[in-house]
């Protein structure tokens, strides 16, 4: 037992040391910019199309259910205000970041991870490449940047998919609709929407880093640490989407 | 050069080196053999710091490399070329972008110079027909050459050391790489090839280390070797009569 205890800390050690290192890479020279705008290419742009169409179809799943629910209580008018609430602050973020966590972690952690087997990571300490600069701090950056942008178009599209169910199935006021949303995009909801994405982006690029790069053994290896990037980051977006909303609603001084 | 001073390493509870003790002169041309998972491969990473020790010291130009920090051990790894095992070029990157890796890493050479250079090191190895092929469409003994050449670029290294660098090629294309191993030595730097293919030990080494049980069974000229009555030996000699006849 002690011995687990003692394995889990050393890992846990090794992964905030890896995520610190990762991190002030991005400050200190050489710059792997090129590394970095690949990474960006792959995982924002290639997961555009995808975050599109679940963020169309979430926010078209939950004015339906809003629609029907609010009905019931004589409250449709304000299926745009609880919709975008619930998209900008909490659904469009937790989304966007699984979706990317789903493709972009997986990913990560698979391409390490074939690289350690490979001994590529091997080749780049030889050739005197430290492999957390070159391999870690641009996917990093890539997510912390791209993801927030992700959840930014992804919260725009869910907002339509609810305009478009709140309007043409629902048959309720596009101006109502409209309205109630410009309503809630103050400060307060923006801020704590897009406050979210940065720390997931972090979580899910550090962790699968971090799982690729201790890939031990061969497929079989790979599979493991594959597979316990998604789930070691889902449950870490899930933990701190918690923790970040409870965090921000006593910053910003809502009473609970 | 290189000198093992009972070094012990074990995977978790699999103990691979077990008071190991050599030396290794940079003008040596040294085959290390022995079954797989004998610990062949582990001495190379050993040499260059990749791995620590249990226990034991290596020194590098009677320099202790075990109690050396990551950023310290970047020079003792100036002072290798080590092509591993399947080449391990990065798979990203093409034929040209693998061998100029390390040019633009650590030298300030125009693109025009770079492509001179990559043109060379290619002619060097016999795959300049290959430069803009990516990892994937090439063959076993191509794959290695390349990685030959990309350690060519890296500086000049005092030594050589390579991973199985004939394993699963054809006996013409490991012929081929053996000649280019020798090719590479003829200037008197050394090298270490880790094989369990005695064929292409005798091709390239004057020395030879046989591991066994995590030790030295060993260690002495192809005359030893051969007339060794070690039984594992005697298996690998017995596998080159066979092939000889």
């Amino acid at each position: 037992m002690s011995e687990k205890i003692k394995r889990l800390l050393s890992e846990l050690q090794d992964y905030y040391l890896l995520s610190i290192q990762g991190l002030l890479g991005i400050f200190r020279k050489p710059f792997y910019s090129k590394d970095a705008i690949d990474q960006m290419d792959y995982a924002g742009a290639g997961s555009f199309v995808i975050v599109m169409i679940v963020s169309l179809f979430i926010g078209m799943a939950l004015s339906l259910q809003l629609s029907a629910e609010l009905g019931v209580l004589g409250l449709k008018m304000y299926t745009g205000k609880v919709v975008g609430i619930s998209i900008i602050r909490e659904v469009g973020p937790v989304t966007a970041a699984l979706v990317y966590c789903g493709r972009v972690g997986a990913g990560m952690a698979s391409e390490l991870g074939s690289m350690v087997i490979g001994h590529q990571v091997d080749s780049l300490r030889v050739f005197g490449v430290d492999p957390i600069k070159k391999l870690v701090t641009p996917r990093l950056l890539s997510s912390i940047i791209m993801l927030p942008a992700l959840t930014i178009i992804g919260n725009a599209i869910a907002l339509l998919g609810g305009y478009y169910i709140a309007v043409f199935v629902s048959h309720q006021s596009g101006y109502v609709y409209w309205s109630s949303i410009r309503d809630i995009l103050n400060f307060e909801n923006v801020f704590s929407g897009s406050i979210k994405p940065f720390m997931f982006g972090f979580l899910i690029a550090s962790i699968s880093c971090y799982m690729g790069l201790t890939t031990k053994g061969g497929a079989k290896g790979l599979r493991k640490s594959t597979t316990n990037a998604v789930v070691f980051s889902i449950i870490m977006i899930i933990i701190s989407d918690f923790m970040l909303t409870k965090i921000l609603l006593y910053l910003l001084g809502f009473s609970l | 050069m290189i000198a093992f001073d009972d070094v012990y390493f074990s995977y978790g509870d699999h103990h691979i080196l077990k008071g190991v003790n050599f030396q290794i002169q940079e003008s040596e041309r040294v085959a290390i053999l022995g079954g797989s998972g004998g610990g062949k491969t582990t001495i190379l990473k050993l040499i260059v710091g990749l791995l620590k020790p249990d226990s034991g010291r290596i020194l590098i130009d009677n320099d202790d490399i075990t109690i050396k920090s990551e950023d310290e051990l970047m020079e003792v790894r100036k002072k290798f070329s080590i092509v591993f095992q399947d080449g391990a070029l990065f798979d990203s990157l093409n034929v040209k972008e693998n061998v100029a890796f390390c040019l633009r890493e650590y030298t300030k050479m125009s693109e025009q110079e770079i492509d001179e250079e990559v043109d060379e090191l290619l002619r060097i190895v016999g795959v300049e027909h290959a430069k803009y092929y990516m990892p994937d469409e090439l063959s076993g003994g191509m794959h290695r050459r390349v990685a030959i050449a990309r350690s060519l670029a890296v500086t000049k290294p005092r030594m050589f050391l390579y991973d199985e660098a004939t394993t699963g090629l054809d006996p013409v294309n490991a012929e081929n790489i053996c000649n280019l191993i020798n090719e590479l030595s003829k200037n008197g730097t050394g090298h270490i090839i880790v094989t369990h293919r005695v064929i292409d030990a005798l091709r390239v080494a004057d020395r030879f280390i046989f591991l066994k049980d995590g030790g030295i069974a060993l260690d002495g000229d192809s005359s030893v070797l051969i007339r060794s009555n070690i039984s594992d030996i005697v298996v690998f000699i017995n596998e080159l009569k066979y092939n000889l006849s």
